[in-house]
């Protein structure tokens, strides 16, 4: 057993998984792998299971920030140091998780590795979703003060105390990545963005509708500007505002 | 009042009477719970007595100073079952919630069932355990 988990949130991903795994094993043959299987109607299972991953399947779907939290408190419950979010559908690169793990390793609790900065360059978002990422990124820059180029990334690392807020308090509803970062942030924790390589598979947001999309943009910036600074991390000093 | 508008109130506080029996009925057989239970209990006897004495309303309506008398019924309607459509949004989030917790616990437990019985996952770390546990699964 690793001090480090990968965590793979999966929904119908059984021919993407063998890959995705053997490309983890190849780059991390050390690190302990998880995939959450959010109710699944394919083989998702059963192609992580052969693949040589722990499998926890969910009963129904939760939606991906459900299949999180379940990683999340097994992370917690199984005593690992860090955790890492890693795409089951290829997008995500394997030999960048290191630079994920030095940003952990540097202090940070949430590594958010971004595929916009410099050492991502290449990768391409079209129209309407680019416009909307840039008021996200306006909005979070308002909220947070910093600067973060990848508000929705897949692809991050999290440290124990980080893994043990959100093993409880992580957003459950879609595009909740946004909605963690401010959450983290506001709590007290470090974030970080670090720049990594992303190949070009999309997922997860691309895939849906613009009428969803649109709701669930006016969601999360909602929820973003009422709820900063709700929750406070538990070992913080300063009263809890809550 | 006309005899027949007397006659319709009455048939109206009779149906109230006749649903506040049914969900009594109802709580007694733990097909609803009695907090909301009592909560409709409470809205029919509060309505009885507009049933049977309409005129009460007319002089209520008068007392505030509103000329048509059923609008005082309708904000009061309308007020109730905004409150009580918050309510249920919020416990509705509560009861979501909880169902989300629990299938993590259902999830969780399950994968350690699978390792007490097939041993831990073969895993790419020990090189060991060849043996690939996806064959028995009857979930």
């Amino acid at each position: 057993m690793s001090d480090t988990l990968v965590i793979i949130p999966a929904y119908n991903e059984a021919d993407a998984l063998p890959a995705t795994l053997a490309s983890l094993s190849v780059a991390y043959p050390d690190l302990d792998v998880i995939v959450v299987d959010d109710g699944s109607a394919d083989l998702t299972s059963e192609a992580a299971r052969a693949g040589g991953a722990t499998v926890i399947t969910l009963p129904y779907n939760l939606g991906i920030g459900g299949a999180l939290r379940t990683g999340f408190l097994y992370a917690v419950r199984h005593g690992y140091r860090r955790a890492v979010q890693f795409d089951g559908d290829g997008q995500h690169t394997a030999s960048e998780i290191a630079v994920l793990l030095d940003s952990l390793d540097a202090g940070a609790d949430l590594a958010i590795g971004s595929r916009f900065t410099s050492a991502g360059a290449g990768y391409e978002v079209s129209g309407a979703r680019s416009g909307a990422m840039r008021l996200l990124r306006w909005l979070v820059r308002l909220l947070t003060g910093e600067k973060f180029t990848d508000t929705t990334s897949g692809f991050r690392g999290f440290s124990r105390p980080m893994l043990e807020f959100f093993a409880t308090h992580y957003p459950v509803e879609y595009m909740e990545s946004v909605e963690a970062l401010i959450l983290a942030h506001g709590a007290g924790y470090t974030v970080r963005e670090v720049p990594v390589r992303m190949s070009e598979r999309g997922g997860g947001m691309a895939s849906n509708r613009g009428l969803r999309l649109a709701y669930h943009f006016c969601r999360v910036l909602v929820v973003m500007v009422i709820s900063k600074g709700a929750i406070r991390r538990p070992d913080s000093s300063g009263g809890s505002n809550q | 009042m006309s005899s027949r508008a007397q006659v319709l109130w009455l048939v109206l506080a009779f149906i109230l009477f006749i649903a506040i029996g049914l969900i009594l009925r109802l709580v007694r057989h733990r097909n609803l719970r009695s907090k909301y239970g009592l909560l409709w209990v409470a809205v029919g006897i509060a309505l009885e007595p507009l049933a049977l004495f309409p005129g009460f309303v007319d002089w209520a309506a008068r007392s505030v100073g509103v000329l048509y008398q059923p609008t005082v019924i309708m904000l009061a309607a309308i007020g109730l079952l905004l409150l009580l459509a918050m309510h249920y949004s919020w416990e509705l989030s509560r009861l979501e919630e909880r169902s989300r917790t629990l299938a993590e616990e259902i999830a969780l437990l399950r994968a350690e069932m699978d390792v007490l019985r097939d041993g831990p996952p073969p895993g790419p770390t020990p090189p060991s355990g060849a043996n690939n546990s996806d064959d028995t699964q009857p979930g």
